[in-house]
């Protein structure tokens, strides 16, 4: 069966799997076989596990939908992270949330800075009167 | 007239800007490219869900949701949709003239409504006219925004919306036509009314007469408690994006406009600059004449 796990900035993982399993703190855990019935899940906060042969990957999921039909299953999630292993990849998830928090906070003050440095450049360079 | 000097040093002025604005023109063109592609990978994920919320409604008539519920409007939250710095031609103040127009057309007094704002100049704007705001912090419209960069505004107005201190959300941002065209426009994201949703074709797995019918874990409800406010954040991301490919358009054609002038203005300088030096070599001769004249 297919898997593919897409979030709004692009698809991360596309491939062939043996089974998946699903978990999310609302629904606990299941998984998904081969020729299973068409089914709709959500995931709140939760990873879904892709197993084929030995190797198994995770894809940690906030705020996702879990869809499938006919041997394909798709993971609509707002955020996602695919990793080894659950627990790295959701410290990773959350290192990236936390960091992008921050530097949208710097950013936010470094753009006020900037814009009050222009309105005092513009006045002493008097570019109004040009 | 002005100087030979101040002449010359208007026109390597107005050179340097019309550089700058053909640089910013490009940059404009290749991350409005970018943005137009973006909005591409995005569509079908959204449609997706569109198809996801309409197969549950359908199947179980029971299913209701607060989002999907049209009451009596008492308080509106207007979510403006800006961008961060200007320089991108009408972009910004279309959308405040439409936004306040709209205002004075439909409220009588600012305790009506709520704003909140998406983009460094609608909050200034916002708070310039002292509406009320529902986010204290700019948040800033990056190239590359994602859900977290909004997520707290969104959490506050779903909640208000649940909560019933609100009763309809209506976005306003520039929509994109053309390069040449944006239109500042209003949706309703909230409640999430079925009209739009109509017209689409008649899908393909209906008209071949299998539709499939879903197994929900663990129930249409609970799953439709989570899809729907999944939903709004996922439509007002699309219009985000949409928005940013019309900053981006407008900001090029602005930047274009801005080079050409500059070059209007650069020839009527050149001929002044001609002008000028002619009639300094003019003087100059009447000069050395007149004093030759003289000595004779």
């Amino acid at each position: 069966m297919k898997v593919s796990v897409v979030t709004p900035y692009g698809e991360l993982y596309n491939e062939t799997v043996d089974y998946v399993v699903i978990t999310s703190e609302i629904n606990g855990e299941f998984a998904i076989m081969k020729d299973h019935i068409p089914i709709i899940s959500t995931i709140d906060i939760g990873y879904v596990k892709m197993v084929s042969g030995e190797t198994e990957m995770f894809a940690v999921v906030l705020n996702g939908i879990v869809e499938h039909q006919n041997n394909v299953v798709n993971v609509i999630a707002q955020e996602a992270q695919v990793g080894m292993d659950k627990e790295r990849a959701m410290e990773h998830l959350n290192i990236v949330r936390q960091q992008r928090i921050e530097e949208n906070k710097r950013r936010s003050v470094d753009f006020f800075k900037a814009e009050q440095e222009l309105k005092k450049g513009v006045k002493e360079a008097k570019a109004g009167r040009l | 007239m002005a100087s030979m000097r101040e002449i010359k040093s208007r026109i390597t002025a107005t050179k340097k800007t019309s550089q700058i604005t053909k640089a910013m023109h490009m940059v404009s063109a290749s991350k409005l490219k970018k943005a137009e592609r973006k909005i591409k990978g995005f569509r079908p994920l959204m449609n997706k869900l569109r198809d996801m919320i309409d197969n549950i409604i359908e199947d179980d008539e029971q299913i209701t949701h607060p989002m999907l519920i049209e009451r009596e409007v008492k308080k509106v939250c207007y979510i403006l949709v800006s961008s961060d710095r200007g320089l991108a031609g009408p972009y910004n103040s279309s959308i405040f003239k439409a936004f306040t127009a709209f205002i004075e057309e439909n409220h009588e007094s600012h305790d009506e409504f709520t704003v909140a704002t998406i983009g460094f100049k609608a909050f200034s704007f916002v708070r310039r006219m002292n509406f009320e705001l529902l986010n204290t912090e700019p948040i800033h419209v990056r190239d590359d925004i994602q859900f977290i960069d909004f997520n707290k505004v969104t959490e506050s107005f779903k909640d208000d919306y649940i909560s019933g201190k609100i009763d309809s959300i209506v976005v306003f941002y520039n929509r994109f036509i053309n390069t040449l065209t944006q239109i500042a426009t209003n949706t309703q994201i909230l409640p999430i009314v079925n009209g739009h949703q109509e017209i689409e074709e008649p899908k393909e797995k209906e008209a071949n007469g299998t539709r499939l019918i879903y197994n929900y874990e663990p129930g249409p409800q609970i799953i439709i408690d989570h899809l729907l406010p999944m939903y709004v954040e996922n439509t007002l991301y699309g219009i985000i994006l949409e928005a940013k490919a019309s900053e981006h358009a407008s900001r090029m054609t602005a930047m274009k406009s801005a080079t050409d002038n500059a070059e209007d203005v650069i020839s009527t300088l050149q001929l002044h600059y001609n002008r000028a030096r002619q009639a300094a070599i003019t003087i100059e001769l009447t000069d050395i004449i007149g004093g030759a004249n003289a000595v004779n």
